[in-house]
């Protein structure tokens, strides 16, 4: 099942650190050498079975067990009382939120596992939920925790665990799908997207799913005592008790269903067993690795071998990985250097390769987002299309204010819409436009100030990158920074270009000038 | 004539800066192939035309906007809700408008809008998220497809145009509309994004380190050509705002400071096809006569003021508005002086080229659905193709995937094929 032993890849340090920046988000000199010093096989179970076995990080401290639904609404709750607790409980969500992604992003930068967290991150995208539909807090916070706990483990239990995870079933609406009326969102996505792949299966195998997949809802922990009822219609924000996931048998259609050609009362368990043995399953998922993991497969070779991987171990992540890592086609020259970062990989890997002094701060996540990829808020069910469509000129452009903002901590300009909303009409009288124009300005700056108000904390110290003191000769400087920060080819010009600048200032300001302009080169776009 | 001339001025300028760049930055070279179809060039049509798409998210009252003052069963549905009568803005014994919306009606009477009535699809959903997927994919409510419309029409349309920015969107979340196998669209919250130090150490080093250099690897060469484009729309949209000089004024609001700069690249000629601009708000579940009537006075008076700009500039011609919603709102209001998710909805249509009036069949508040929602007349897929054949040439049941008979909305005659 493993690589072909007569192409064993070479190992030495330009490998290590093609590694470290695919399986994490680039290493540093250090990482480098300790992970060179090891062979193939030694590194890659090093960075296989440790991210694997690391503790869980601590959860924000909003988190609550069990959940409270603190804009719950029950058929005597006055109007006014609802509105406000909604107003206030959104307020709050969208606070925690925001809390979340830089909570996330400050993970990402300060962990000894990041290959945890790049995986965590390929099953956010492969499995993708939105804020921009499931914007309770803890719902995606809860999410997050059960793609980290799977990252590695096995995709059967990955995928039972995400199919009744509380922020999925809001996504794609088996929360309440009953017998009544089958919802086919999940049924249609989880073939189309999480496993088969297009072509792999027909309606009725998406029909026959969405009934064995009825009867779920999201309550409240068992033996809670059960809040009062809802009125009539009340909308499912408003109605939940809890986010546990809970099945009732009363709305589960228990008829016969046939699906892939196999008969039965099937339910989730069973429809997870089908489709996780569906050849397709594996190759439609390891081509995704192949794919995230940037590695150029010319002939489908490594594909087959990492499917029948994941057949063989019916489904062990890790396996899979561990035949991607040591595969020559993952250290061929066309797969090195020729991967376009994601926003969430160039600004993590610019923090640790850098050393920056970092406190991850909601300004840090809106960086990504301004660069297009919002952590917890991809744009479709599809995820983050990733490959080029990271760059275009609104996202380059963020990309090149990355620079100023992680070395100096200056909050880019133009991150801010053109204007504030109209929330009032203005009286068709001329004279007393302009007082309600300063209200709505003042009101505006009010939230910008609270969205920013932690700024962003971060610095570059030359000291943390060069204890010794920074090499003096500028192209001696120059190389030692392109050596730490970029992993494809250098061109001839922009090596130039750095030299120059170098020269052109003080000795001081070098190793920060150089730093910052690598930043913003074609090469330092590359994994 | 004042157009003409400003135009070569243009030409030369773009000459000037491709003899003295060593790439030259592709949008900018904007010859007279630029905009020109990769079969052939479609008799009579112009090849500078944009489009400007207005976005109206969370689901326009089409009732409260477009009025139906003449039908009882309004007033009964809306006890709380309904629009006077003696305050709507009349256009027949049956229709009228929002009292806010004073400039559209205006430009109705100039005979400068049109308003295609009762707008929807099949099997209607009532999910934001999915409903504006399905407007933007321009796909039926049960088939999931993730290319925009506008973006298929530029990987079809327009591979031979010689342009990175044929969309371009102002607002923070890229808009599914422009999603495409070969994105060529920018989305920018504020231009104000591609102001950087162009001068000093860290100038030249930007420009220096960017300099194209070709390396044979793929990614390698994609990021400097991309890099080379941005840096050159940084310094074109600093022109740009640098010389705006509206002639109207635009309210300091999001919608309308985005209109504005809309107007200032379509006069400077920006080799922008289609422009995407959101008013955002419309989701008015409670309270929401203040609410309403200050979206509507902003849309009135935002679309009024760019009007009025390009066609002082001489560029409406080649100039078409289209505003959406992913929905409209249920006829009969809800408990908290709100309305919820519901269905069909109007469409405003301005700019070159229309037929202005009222089209469609108006929505018959009486027969509504098993929720109460209106039931559609015409699919928007339909304006779409009035808009995609007969104004862009292009052919709008491949980039539709499907036949959908243009609505008469456009002067312009459908060309032959």
């Amino acid at each position: 099942m493993k690589r072909r032993r007569d192409e064993i890849p070479a190992w030495d340090a330009k490998a290590a650190a093609h590694l470290l920046s695919r399986a994490g988000f680039g290493g540093t000199p250090e990482e480098v050498g300790e992970l060179a010093a090891l062979s193939l096989d030694e590194a890659v179970d090093r960075l296989l079975d440790e991210s694997a076995k690391a503790p869980a990080p601590a959860q924000p401290d909003w988190v609550k067990d069990p959940w409270v639904n603190t804009e719950r609404r029950f058929a005597d709750t006055p109007r006014e009382v609802a509105a406000e607790a909604h107003r206030t409980t959104r307020r709050r969500y969208g606070a925690e939120l925001n809390e979340l992604r830089s909570w996330w992003l400050g993970y990402m930068i300060t962990t000894s596992h990041p290959l945890r967290e790049v995986l965590t991150l390929f099953w956010h995208g492969h499995f993708a939920t939105a804020t921009s539909k499931v914007n309770i807090s803890q719902a995606i916070y809860q999410q997050n925790a059960t793609l980290r706990r799977n990252a590695l483990g096995n995709f059967r239990t990955l995928l039972r665990d995400v199919a009744v995870d509380p922020a999925m079933m809001m996504y794609l609406d088996l929360e309440g799908s009953d017998k009544a009326k089958a919802n086919e969102n999940f049924a249609r996505e989880l073939y189309e997207l999480f496993t088969l792949g297009i072509g792999h299966y027909t309606e009725n195998d998406i029909k026959a799913t969405a009934r064995a997949l009825t009867g779920w809802t999201l309550d409240a922990p068992r033996g809670m005592a059960k809040t009062r009822s809802s009125a009539p219609d009340t909308p499912r924000d408003f109605a939940r008790d809890g986010l546990v996931p809970t099945f009732i048998p009363e709305r589960h259609d228990a008829e016969v269903k046939t699906i892939f050609g196999e008969t039965g009362r099937f339910e989730l368990d069973d429809v997870v067993a089908i489709v996780s043995r569906q050849p397709a399953t594996a190759r439609f998922l390891v081509g995704k690795l192949i794919d995230f993991f940037g590695t150029v497969d010319p002939q489908g070779e490594l594909r087959e071998r990492m499917a029948l991987t994941f057949q063989a171990t019916r489904g062990e992540i890790r396996e899979v990985l561990r035949v991607l890592f040591t595969a020559p086609e993952f250290y061929s020259d066309a797969s090195r250097g020729s991967q376009i970062k994601s926003p969430i990989r160039l600004l993590v890997g610019a923090c640790r390769q850098l050393k920056l002094d970092v406190r991850a701060t909601p300004s840090l996540a809106q960086l990504t987002a301004s660069m297009g990829q919002d952590l917890f808020n991809p744009p479709n069910v599809k995820g983050w299309p990733g490959g080029k469509t990271w760059i275009g000129a609104g996202t380059l452009a963020v990309r090149y204010h990355l620079a100023d903002a992680l070395l100096e901590g200056k909050e880019p300009t133009g991150l801010e819409p053109l204007g504030s909303n109209r929330f009032l009409a203005f009286p068709r009288d001329a004279t007393q436009g302009s007082a309600m124009v300063a209200r709505i300005e003042s009101s505006r700056a009010e939230r910008r100030a609270e969205r920013q108000k932690e700024g962003l904390k971060c610095r570059f110290k030359v000291d943390a990158l060069y204890p010794q003191g920074a090499p003096a000769d500028p192209a001696a400087l120059v190389d030692d920074l392109l050596r730490r920060l970029v992993v494809t080819t250098v061109r001839p010009s922009a090596r130039e270009t750095l030299i120059t600048a170098c020269v052109d200032t003080t000795p001081a300001d070098r190793p920060a000038l150089v730093a910052r302009l690598i930043l913003t080169s074609p090469e330092y776009q590359l994994a | 004539m004042l157009i003409q001339i400003d135009r070569r001025q243009f030409l030369r300028r773009a000459a000037g800066l491709t003899a003295l760049t060593a790439t030259v930055p592709s949008f900018l070279d904007k010859t007279a192939s630029a905009f020109t179809h990769k079969v052939k060039p479609i008799p009579g049509l112009n090849d500078d035309r944009v489009l400007v798409v207005v976005q109206l998210a969370g689901g326009n009252d089409g009732l409260n906007t477009l009025v139906p003052h003449g039908d009882d069963a309004y007033y009964k549905a809306r006890p709380k809700l309904a629009i006077n009568a003696k305050k709507v803005l009349k256009i027949d014994e049956y229709l009228g408008f929002h009292p806010e919306l004073v400039e559209l009606k205006a430009l109705l009477d100039d005979g400068s809008l049109a308003l295609v009535q009762n707008v929807g699809y099949p099997n209607p959903d009532r999910s934001h998220f999915r409903s504006s997927e399905i407007w933007e994919t321009a796909t039926s409510s049960d088939k999931t497809e993730t290319s925009g419309w506008v973006g298929r029409y530029f990987d079809s349309e327009c591979s031979a145009v010689r342009s990175s920015v044929l969309g371009l969107q102002l607002g923070e979340r890229p808009a599914q509309t422009f999603a495409s196998a070969q994105p060529r669209s920018v989305t920018l919250a504020n231009p104000a994004i591609l102001d950087w130090p162009t001068d000093g150490v860290a100038g030249s080093g930007l420009e220096g380190i960017n300099r194209v250099e070709p390396t044979g690897i793929e990614a390698l060469d994609f990021i400097q050509r991309s890099a080379n484009e941005t840096l050159a729309l940084a310094k074109r949209l600093k022109e740009v705002t640098r010389n705006a000089k509206a002639p109207v004024a635009y309210a300091p609001f999001e919608f309308s400071q985005s209109l504005k700069l809309v107007a200032e690249m379509i006069v400077a000629e920006f080799p922008t096809r289609v422009y995407y601009v959101s008013l955002t708000g419309f989701d008015t579940h409670a309270a929401q006569v203040n609410r309403h009537a200050a979206l509507l006075q902003e849309l009135s008076q935002g679309l009024a003021a760019f009007h009025r700009d390009l066609k002082l500039r001489g560029h409406l011609d080649r100039t078409l508005v289209m505003t959406f919603s992913e929905f409209g709102r249920r006829v009969s209001e809800n408990k908290s002086a709100g309305t919820d998710h519901g269905t069909a909805n109007v469409m405003f249509l301005t700019g070159g080229g229309i037929i202005p009036g009222l089209h469609g069949e108006r929505p018959d508040l009486k027969s509504t659905d098993e929720s109460g929602d209106l039931v559609f007349k015409t699919d928007f897929r339909s304006v779409y193709s009035a808009i995609l054949g007969g104004w862009f040439g292009a052919n709008a049941d491949n980039v539709l995937a499907g036949h959908f008979a243009p609505a008469p909305v456009l002067r312009t005659p459908k060309p032959t094929a």
